[in-house]
């Protein structure tokens, strides 16, 4: 029995010691879900407990609205998902203790005290984290919330609860500790707000996991205690690197000091700017000049690209960037946006690749080495009010220091102060320029430019790239012995079964041996393929199953796809947790040469991203397929 | 199990945790956290036997209450990392 526990415990250390590369935190994450899974398993029978109702009903409850919140959750509703998951599993430590209380529960004085402290802590996790989650969503107010004798109340409130945990646990004693801890809770987190969630929720984090923990002790359960001390070490060290990171005590967050009050701004002192030592900087350029000849650029976004969902609109102008030659690099400071990381998992979201990413000190390093830094939605983690004006409340907390770079392009909503109320010198810096409004829009409008600029030569490179993809596609072709063709539903949305026949042919007469793969899942019904293709008059012994060509993928020179994507997906072997690992697919990439004729690269109906296109032997030519088929005909036809 | 023994459990799994989580890299760190949250929903094993144990109905309703919270918890926030562990990729993709 201890040694199970032992065993779930290391189980779970193991899976987060996983969680420190991306390439494992997917098996990591899959062995915490396993262990806990376990450990439910294990305390159903342990306690003989398997054969209650009540508890299963439970479970079955949880497991479906946490599965379908989970599912249906947008990534960019992430933040207040985790404040209320992380409520709901304070609060179910609060009712823990509630029922230890109403039974009077408690062997020893200090299981009396673990009790009461859990119904505490669960209990201003929850109200706490549903004020977190309130302000997150929008519904309640960002700014912090002060009433009148703030600090006093808090005080009373917290000598009260210390109070309240003195008596031995019973029904009363219980409420009372439950509505005090609640009432706590929301004192404590009405005075944060906006940029300082970051912190707050890692502290709510920790407060969930001791809260499980204290609960543990009037239990007896090992598992719980160590299990919760894990969680709650986690999350202090989020909230220590956090605060680190703004440079903020966590008492000066929790009072709500980090933000200036409208009467006390302090005026912007003019003087100073000047006297600041200026750099090489690209005094009086626009941002057309300094951009057109820039070779190194490096983005800096904030909370702002979150609320304009501008993600995949960054990722489109890295992209374009990239392919002018340029060399991109993202900063990301540690507190940009609401919670920790936030900013790694909405690029992460859009496909920004992580060996762009770079942490506050290298960005930093870069910078005075950089043509132009573009800052999107961020502000008060690149004001250099943090190095210049020791009067203002976010002076001595690390900055990104965009304003080193030759030039500073700023993409935010407007010129107001940042959360910590204090005016953005960079602004009015004579290197930078400001494109205010929606960082979308913003966005659209530096991609717009830079496409304008080589308009004709990117539309002419583009067009020339996909000739020559066509031509090399239809070289390949001619230079096969053996051919498999591989239809799925992009063909039949296409209509471009005419063009399989085609080349079907054209490829027969010059010899080569011609086979269709056929994926029992290829298209919308079963046989979807072999009845588009038998409409096209092509014979059906030049159809095989999946079981039957498998195997001569490896000895063919060409495999030719034309419109599938899951059923060719090579991570159906390798990506284990993703929805189609295990799926049978068609061993496209075993072929010695593959050509691709999908619409775009983006991952099939299951979701999951096709390693296939990147792999070196595959030639990727986007487009419709039945155009595309159409084009590499012609160019087959001109080698014939 | 002695009331010393868990506190001593407790330490240890906290230092132990502490120890391995810090080389979790920021890149990870909203994963991280979420994965953790989930981790913290462990309390269902708590209200189970909590819920078994209650006498009167209102506290098996509360346990009954505090099975679900928790079970949102744990099945939510493993669901809730796996989708964005999924996200991230490295270089080689994408170009």
């Amino acid at each position: 029995m201890s040694l199970l526990l032992l065993l779930l415990v290391a189980v779970i250390l193991y899976g987060i010691r996983l969680m420190s590369s991306p390439k494992t935190a997917v098996r990591g994450n899959a062995l915490g879900a396993l262990a806990m899974l376990g450990a439910v398993l294990l305390t159903l029978t342990s306690e003989g407990i398997l054969t209650y109702p009540i508890l299963w009903a439970g479970l079955a409850v949880g497991t479906v609205l946490g599965y379908f919140a989970a599912v249906k959750v947008l990534m960019i509703q992430m933040p207040q998902m985790v404040a209320v998951f992380n409520g709901l599993g304070g609060g179910a430590s609060a009712l823990v203790g509630l029922i230890l209380a109403f039974q009077g529960e408690g062997s020893s004085a200090f299981a009396a005290f673990a009790t009461g402290l859990a119904i505490v802590v669960g209990a201003l996790t929850f109200s706490g984290s549903a004020v977190a989650a309130g302000k997150l969503h929008g519904l309640l107010k960002q700014r912090p919330v002060e009433l009148p004798y703030h600090s006093t109340i808090v005080g009373i409130v917290i000598a009260l609860t210390a109070l309240a945990l003195i008596p031995a646990p019973s029904m009363t004693v219980g409420l009372v500790q439950l509505c005090l801890a609640l009432v706590f809770g929301i004192l404590l987190t009405m005075r944060v707000g906006g940029a300082d969630m970051p912190i707050t929720i890692s502290l709510l984090n920790s407060l969930s996991g001791a809260a499980g923990a204290v609960a543990g002790f009037p239990l007896k359960n090992p598992l719980l205690v160590a299990v919760g001390g894990i969680v709650g070490a986690s999350g202090l060290i989020l909230t220590q690197i956090m605060c680190r990171a703004m440079n903020r005590s966590l008492i000066s967050i929790l009072t709500g000091r980090t933000t200036v009050r409208s009467r006390e701004l302090p005026a912007v002192p003019q003087a100073d700017k000047e006297t600041s030592e200026a750099p090489a900087h690209q005094v009086g350029t626009t941002w057309q000049e300094a951009l057109q000849t820039a070779e190194r650029v490096v983005i800096i976004p904030g909370y702002g690209l979150a609320l304009s969902q501008a993600q995949w609109k960054l990722k489109e102008l890295i992209d374009l960037l990239e392919a002018q030659g340029r060399q991109v690099k993202i900063g990301i400071h540690p507190v940009a946006g609401r919670m920790p990381g936030h900013m790694n998992v909405l690029l992460a979201e859009a496909d920004v690749s992580y060996d762009h990413l770079h942490e506050l000190e290298d960005t930093n390093e870069m910078l005075p080495e950089t043509d132009v830094a573009i800052v999107i939605g961020a502000n008060d983690v690149v004001n250099p009010a943090a190095i210049e004006q020791p009067n203002t409340p976010i002076y001595g907390m690390p900055i990104i220091r965009a304003d080193l770079a030759k030039h500073v392009l700023v993409l935010n909503y407007d010129t107001n102060p940042g959360y910590a109320g204090v005016p953005n010198p960079l602004y009015d810096a004579e290197h930078a320029s400001l494109l205010l409004g929606d960082a979308k829009e913003s966005l659209e409008a530096v991609i717009a430019w830079l496409k304008s600029r080589e308009e004709p030569t990117v539309d002419a490179a583009a067009s020339l790239e996909q000739e020559a993809e066509t031509f090399r596609a239809a070289r390949m072709l001619a230079g096969a012995q053996s051919v498999i063709i591989v239809p799925g539903y992009g063909m039949a949305l296409a209509s471009a079964q005419l063009q399989v026949k085609q080349i079907a042919d054209c490829l027969q007469e010059r010899g080569a041996d011609v086979k269709i793969a056929i994926h029992p899942v290829a298209g919308r019904m079963p046989g979807h393929m072999n009845v588009l293709l038998a409409e096209v008059d092509i014979p059906y012994d030049l159809l095989y199953d999946l079981d039957v060509i498998n195997d001569q993928f490896g000895s063919t020179d060409v495999a030719l796809v034309v419109g599938a994507n899951d059923v060719v997906n090579p991570a159906a072997q390798t990506a284990e947790g993703t929805p189609i690992y295990g799926m049978p697919v068609l061993n496209v990439h075993e072929a010695r040469q593959v050509v691709v004729c999908n619409l775009d690269r983006s991952p099939g109906y299951a979701g999951v991203p096709n390693s296939l296109y990147d792999m070196p032997h595959c030639l990727f030519v986007p487009g419709s397929a039945s155009q595309t088929l159409a084009d590499i005909l012609t160019a087959l036809r001109q080698f014939i | 199990m002695s009331d010393f023994l868990l506190i001593v459990i407790f330490a240890a799994a906290a230092i132990l945790g502490y120890k391995i989580i810090s080389e979790v890299p920021s890149l990870l760190h909203t994963p991280l956290m979420s994965g953790m949250n989930a981790l913290s929903g462990i309390t269902v094993v708590g209200a189970l036997a909590a819920t078994a144990g209650a006498v009167t109905l209102g506290s098996r309703l509360l346990g009954f209450v505090a099975i679900v919270f928790a079970t949102i918890n744990v099945v939510g926030g493993f669901a809730v990392t796996h989708r964005m562990l999924k996200m991230f990729r490295s270089g080689g993709g994408g170009n």
